[in-house]
């Protein structure tokens, strides 16, 4: 049994040990389940990345064939570039928008419910149809982003259709998503103590400072949530890139993007696994993905500890 | 639950709402039902079974496994239109209307007279080259019996074992009926593995209103007078350009690269080779396609302005995503000669049955040259792991065969790849003839086990060289170092 060990090291009492053996069987469709279907395909990418495999057939052992072929593959440079430069900009900026988003939603107003209805619902729109909306708002001959720059004397921008500005336009794009993050950071802005601001208000404390000295060091654990998660998220980002380069629609564009610009990490995987049937070669980028996450992920863990504020310490 | 719920109502979570589909979304309900009972029973239990968490604990185990196992089985019901005693052929295709309605009666056609088969036809996402939707679901073992596959990809699926080769079947027999280059598709190491479908060829639509409005002669394109020179062409297009008041195009004469303009286009029309079998490369760096990227990709798009000629083409004509039929640029008169194929005559009546077109050849470099263009097409396979493979070849005879071809090529203006129907005048109204015309000396694009990949390399040094980001030359030899590389692991190609 795997769950000796853990009996021994957690001391569990004879009544514990009998609730944990009438637990384990309930739960165990979950568990089932999540080795199934989550540890299993885990493990076994990582042993398709040594190989060459259609997806079909026998899987032939390739060493570390896949793993090279990456270093020389440009596809595979240019699809990181693009993805990094794209989570570089989105997760900052959303982090700025979603806290301003809370901000707002955290006035003390009456219509407030409506406003944080308002905010928020751009954020259950699914993808795809925003997407859709976007490509709209961004014609350059009659969008209306183009339309209102023009008014006020900036030059129009051929937002999707050139490789400069393409990836910001998906950064863009994410912006209308920060509802669900803005919410958790209210949640944050909630749990601000009240007295606080009460008696930096009497020192003669304004709102900025207010902002500056009290909310902000106390939302800092909430910030670092959402920086990791909002980098995981960022550099699996797909979907836009896949409906506004035509996606599965026949006969639109074969490169993703103008100049591969929208040729984000995952997209060129699953181009690799589903249209030229490498499933090797996808299964050996998503582990390097998977490792870059976690590096990026420790390194902000390491960094938060010279910014992030915890009221207990 | 969640382990049944996955394993069984996958499908329908994962589908898209069409009608077609219902039958699963019966088989969800079934099973929220069973869930019900589920929860009743695990209730029932407790209350009998005071203080014996663990028996009762099992039991829903037991009850969840039960419930799991039930109904997942389908009882294949004749399809309305089928005969009684048919067995069901699933049938996909990532086809969409015009040409979905016409298949359909193509289905209906076979089921009407098939006494053992009865085909059941559903729409599913895809395309040229995005297999996603198949390939997992034949890995999951709940693939179709037959599958609508573009030809220039049947050696690249089959080489993956993705197909089923159609030997046992006695397909080869077959080989007399189709068109030799469509039949060519269909191997991959001289075995059969699709039956051809439909074909098409490109050549050089005209708007002879927009030329009549700019004071030019559009009989000077007319077909009688042979293929027209890439110089005549770009006369009349610079006579057609447009701007508006801050400087924007409004319309475009030609853009080389637009709709099928593809690489492959002008290769052919330059006479360039994009294949040594003998060597077993890829070739997009020979000199003659290195030349038709430098005239009809970088020196045309500079002469309009790379910039000016992005943001009309995002404008008007986009590709991310492309717009609407009814919006194409050809048929709102905002370019004035595009290079299309035979489908784009179904539009004209439907959305602009006014506008004064002419077709020609596609343009040569030189007065006199023999003209090139290139065919593409369709075919049906049956992929790997197929539950009723001996019913879908029988419906695949019939779809890709002499009746099934003769609806299609009526219906939608598509062209047969069966070589009696194309001697058949009554299928060919209008211009499409000229399109049947084209087809004997048509090209078709190399079948490569990596022809996805070569096609998307192709491609990407297409858009640099409109894009002035990479000169032709390096473009075109990074696409076959690419490709070449991907290639090797299947050489040689012989059978």
């Amino acid at each position: 049994m795997i769950a000796a060990p853990l009996l021994r090291r957690f001391r569990l009492s004879l009544e514990d040990r009998r609730n944990l053996r009438t637990a384990l069987p309930f739960i165990a469709p979950w568990i089932l389940g999540f080795l199934a279907f989550t540890v299993y395909p885990i493990v076994y990418s990582l042993y398709l990345s040594f190989t060459h495999y259609t997806g079909f057939g026998d899987a032939t052992a390739a060493g570390f064939d896949n793993y090279q072929h990456m270093v020389k593959d440009p596809l595979f440079w240019q699809s990181l570039s693009n993805t990094l430069y794209y989570a570089g900009l989105a997760v900052p900026i959303g982090l700025v928008v979603a806290i301003a988003l809370a901000l707002m939603m955290n006035q003390n107003v009456r219509e407030v419910a409506i406003y944080r209805a308002a905010f928020y619902l751009p954020s259950i729109i699914p993808l795809f149809a925003l997407t859709f909306i976007f490509i709209v708002l961004l014609n350059p001959g009659f969008g209306l982003v183009d339309f209102l720059l023009e008014r006020v004397g900036i030059p129009a921008v051929n937002w999707l259709g050139d490789a400069r500005w393409t990836r910001i336009s998906v950064v863009l794009l994410a912006q209308l998503g920060a509802g669900g993050p803005a919410l958790i950071f209210l949640a944050a802005l909630r749990a601000v103590p009240a007295e606080l601001y009460e008696s930096a208000l009497l020192d003669g404390a304004g709102a900025l400072r207010r902002f500056y000295k009290i909310t902000l060091p106390l939302i800092t654990p909430v910030i670092l949530f959402d920086l990791i998660y909002g980098t995981i998220l960022g550099i699996q980002i797909f979907t836009p890139a896949y409906v506004l380069t035509g996606g599965t629609s026949g006969g639109g564009a074969y490169t993703a993007g103008p100049e591969n610009s929208l040729l984000f990490f995952v997209y060129y995987l699953y181009k690799n696994a589903f249209q030229y049937s490498d499933m090797g070669y996808a299964s050996a980028l998503a582990w390097v993905l998977f490792v870059i996450s976690v590096l990026l992920a420790l390194a902000i863990m390491r960094w938060s500890r010279y910014w992030v504020h915890y009221e207990a310490s | 639950m969640l382990v049944c719920v996955l394993a069984h109502c996958g499908g329908a979570i994962g589908a898209p709402r069409r009608r077609a589909l219902a039958p699963d979304s019966l088989t969800a309900d079934r099973e929220e039902g069973a869930g019900s009972t589920v929860i009743a029973t695990e209730e029932k239990a407790m209350t009998v079974l005071p203080g014996r968490g663990l028996k009762a604990s099992l039991i829903s185990l037991v009850v969840v496994a039960t419930a799991c196992s039930s109904g997942g089985g389908q009882s294949a019901a004749p399809l309305p239109g089928c005969n009684s005693g048919t067995t069901q052929v699933l049938f996909w295709t990532s086809h969409t209307p015009p040409d979905t309605d016409s298949m359909k009666h193509m289905v209906d056609a076979f089921n009407k007279q098939s006494t053992t088969s009865c085909v059941k036809m559903v729409a599913v996402p895809g395309s040229e080259t995005d297999i996603a939707k198949l390939t997992t679901a034949v890995r999951g073992g709940t693939g179709p019996d037959v599958y609508e596959l573009d030809r220039f990809t049947v050696a690249e699926r089959a080489a993956a074992g993705v197909l089923t080769d159609l030997t046992p079947f006695g397909a080869a027999s077959e080989s007399a009926n189709y068109l030799d280059f469509a039949w060519q598709e269909a191997l991959f190491k001289g075995k059969p593995y699709a039956l051809p479908f439909d074909t098409d060829a490109r050549a050089l639509f005209y708007n002879k209103d927009l030329m009549q409005a700019a004071g030019v002669d559009p009989t000077a394109l007319d077909i009688s007078k042979g293929a027209p020179t890439i110089d005549l062409v770009r006369t009349i297009a610079n006579k057609l350009n447009k701007k508006d008041s801050s400087g924007k195009y409004t319309t475009v004469g030609f853009v080389p690269a637009l709709s099928q303009g593809w690489h492959y286009t002008w290769g052919f029309a330059y006479g360039g080779s994009f294949f040594n079998a003998s060597t077993c490369k890829v070739t997009p760096d020979d000199p003659k396609i290195v030349q038709a990227f430098k005239d009809m990709f970088w020196d045309w798009s500079g002469a309009l302005g790379v910039d000016a000629l992005q943001t009309f083409i995002s404008t008007y004509a986009p590709t991310t995503p492309p717009l609407p039929t009814e919006q194409d640029a050809f048929l709102t008169g905002h370019v004035g000669m595009v290079i299309t194929g035979p489908w784009v005559l179904s539009w004209f009546p439907q959305y602009q049955p006014n506008l004064h077109y002419g077709i020609t050849y596609i343009p040569v470099q030189h007065q006199g040259d023999q003209s090139a263009t290139w065919a593409g097409g369709w075919s049906v396979v049956i992929p790997k792991g197929a539950k009723n493979s001996k019913g879908g070849y029988e419906f695949m005879k019939y779809f890709a065969g002499e009746p099934g071809q003769r609806v299609y090529t009526k219906e939608t203006q598509h062209m047969p790849t069966w070589k009696t129907l194309l001697t058949d005048s009554t299928l060919y109204q209008g211009d499409l003839k000229i399109f049947v015309q084209l087809l004997p000396t048509a090209h078709s694009r190399p079948a490569l086990p990596v022809g996805s990949l070569y096609w998307d390399q192709l491609s990407t040094a297409q858009d640099a060289a409109i894009r002035h980001s990479k000169d032709p030359a390096t473009a075109l030899k990074d696409a076959a170092t690419a490709t070449n590389d991907k290639l090797q692991q299947y050489c040689p190609l012989a059978a």
